[in-house]
């Protein structure tokens, strides 16, 4: 399909705003909405095969203790799902919360690429998910980014993706659907390279496959019990996956790399870091390609969003664990339209107001590719 | 009342060719213990056999060579006798200089001086 390239698109936001790095959208008719963006013969295989009732929800161990992840008040006025109309989305928060940029991140999609489909029809699903966001929802509003997702099980299909829709002005980063390969292993290095050929950095998200399903990440330790257990350890993943970019000295071959932890907290890098950095002191030599303290790479190439922001009972105890991450490596994000959202009205209040508006505006335009933007004050 | 001056003590820590290239002798001057060693290109060491990290007798450590940075293909051994690994956290020290390795605020080794004269190895501490 055309596409508006970066020299084509007019520069969206004069203004400083706040960039949300977290807003999942939704197929209005699951895999269906796809369709039309497939070729015939892949269109009749799902139809054939009733894709459409291949549920790809959570075991009922996993189940939301709610019946679903999705806010009841942030349904479309048209009876959809939350999540499922670009319009509604715009109206009920980008508007509501002077929120500037927001960076689209479709789970559906992420489950499907990383272990709900075969590796030939991920290929298929992530190009037809793609263009509809691209039909469907960036002409809505230019304050809608995207995160295009790429086919992880095969990572010479997933850099043809990302330099097939890479160029879209409106694409900020690129969404990597992890499996159970750590992120430093060279399996991923096409991808990589065709992230830092398009100036793309790499969303890192949950895609709810994670502990379930065979082939994805699997939770450490042993199977939790329940949803709140596996909520609280899901940054498990993302520790070891920090801890493999680095000791496979990833940010020395990929010096262009840049990786978007998002919806794991920021809290939980703070140990890593501390134990990279006191090791690497002792057994460098087992990992001469790690050239620098981990804490530099990290630094300089991985940022953090926010929610579920922590809440210490100490509030003040907040600021101190922002310092210790990094104030310039934390970009906001929402989670729109999901429960356990932070909203920019109460989050991170406790903090300096120059250091909340570098974390709610400024970061993301670091890290992300965006238009250029006037200077934010 | 005058702050009490600091005595310097030099003694006789043996004969010249009982300091082998890459091996410590390690011997205790007044309060301190010192490991005396050779380095490849003959020059003689004494350190305080005390590491600046966790107070670990350092001297007892690993004597060898390091791998500077490098990515994979470009893999290297580099200054072998003049590297002493920590025993207890690995720290890697350059006995050329004393300094933590490829640390950008490094920690240090004590060196005490040391001299040779009519084949006999002495150290000040």
């Amino acid at each position: 399909m055309d596409m508006p390239t970066m020299a084509e698109q007019p520069v969206t936001d004069q203004l400083p705003g706040i960039v949300d790095c977290d807003v999942h959208p939704l197929f209005g008719d699951g895999i269906r909405s796809l369709y039309p963006y497939m070729p015939d013969a892949w269109r009749q295989r799902f139809l054939r095969k009733r894709a459409h009732l291949a549920g790809s929800g959570l075991t009922l161990r996993f189940a939301h203790p709610n019946g679903t992840v999705v806010r009841d008040d942030a349904k479309p006025e048209d009876g959809g799902p939350a999540g499922s109309s670009p319009h509604f989305v715009v109206r009920d928060h980008l508007d509501p919360h002077d929120i500037s940029l927001a960076l689209l991140n479709s789970l559906q999609s992420g489950s499907l690429c990383a272990v709900h489909a075969s590796v030939d029809e991920s290929i298929i699903i992530a190009s037809a998910a793609n263009d509809y966001y691209i039909d469907q929802w960036l002409p809505v509003d230019a304050r809608l980014i995207y995160a295009p997702v790429v086919p992880s099980q095969d990572p010479i299909a997933a850099a043809a993706e990302i330099r097939r829709v890479g160029g879209h002005a409106q694409v900020a980063a690129i969404a990597v659907p992890q499996i159970a390969i750590l992120l430093g292993n060279r399996y991923w290095w096409p991808i990589w390279q065709a992230a830092c050929d398009m100036d793309l950095p790499v969303l890192l998200h949950v895609t709810g496959s994670e502990g379930v399903y065979n082939g994805a990440p699997m939770p450490a330790g042993g199977m939790p019990d329940t949803y709140i257990e596996r909520y609280v350890t899901l940054g498990q993943g993302a520790e070891a996956n920090l801890n493999s970019m680095i000791m496979n000295g990833l940010f020395e071959r990929f010096p262009k790399l840049r990786f978007l932890f998002v919806e794991y907290g920021f809290v939980w890098p703070i140990p890593v870091m501390l134990r990279m950095d006191r090791l690497w002191r002792g057994l460098r030599h087992e990992v001469p390609w790690v050239k620098k303290s981990p804490i530099d790479y990290v630094n300089e190439h991985v940022w953090f969003t926010t929610q579920p922001i922590e809440e210490p009972r100490d509030p003040r105890d907040l600021e101190r664990l922002v310092k210790m991450v990094g104030v310039n490596n934390l970009c906001f994000s929402t989670d729109y339209p999901h429960w356990d959202n932070d909203m920019p009205m109460q989050a991170l209040r406790s903090l300096e107001k120059g250091d909340r508006e570098q974390i709610l505006r400024c970061n993301a335009r670091n890290v992300l590719r965006l238009p250029r933007l006037g200077a934010v004050k | 009342m005058s702050a009490p001056v600091r005595q310097s003590l030099e003694v006789a820590a043996g004969p010249e060719q009982s300091f082998t290239a890459g091996k410590f002798v390690i011997i205790d001057i007044g309060r301190h213990s010192v490991g005396i060693i050779r380095l490849r290109n003959g020059d003689l060491r004494a350190v305080l056999n005390l590491c600046p990290h966790k107070g670990a007798p350092i001297c007892r450590g690993i004597v060898g060579g390091t791998w500077p940075p490098a990515m994979p293909d470009a893999l290297r051994f580099d200054q072998d006798g003049e590297v002493l690994v920590c025993p207890w956290h690995g720290f890697e020290y350059d006995l050329q200089d004393g300094r933590e390795m490829f640390r950008e605020k490094p920690t240090r080794l004590r060196f005490f001086p040391v001299a040779v004269r009519d084949g006999t190895v002495y150290v000040t501490v």
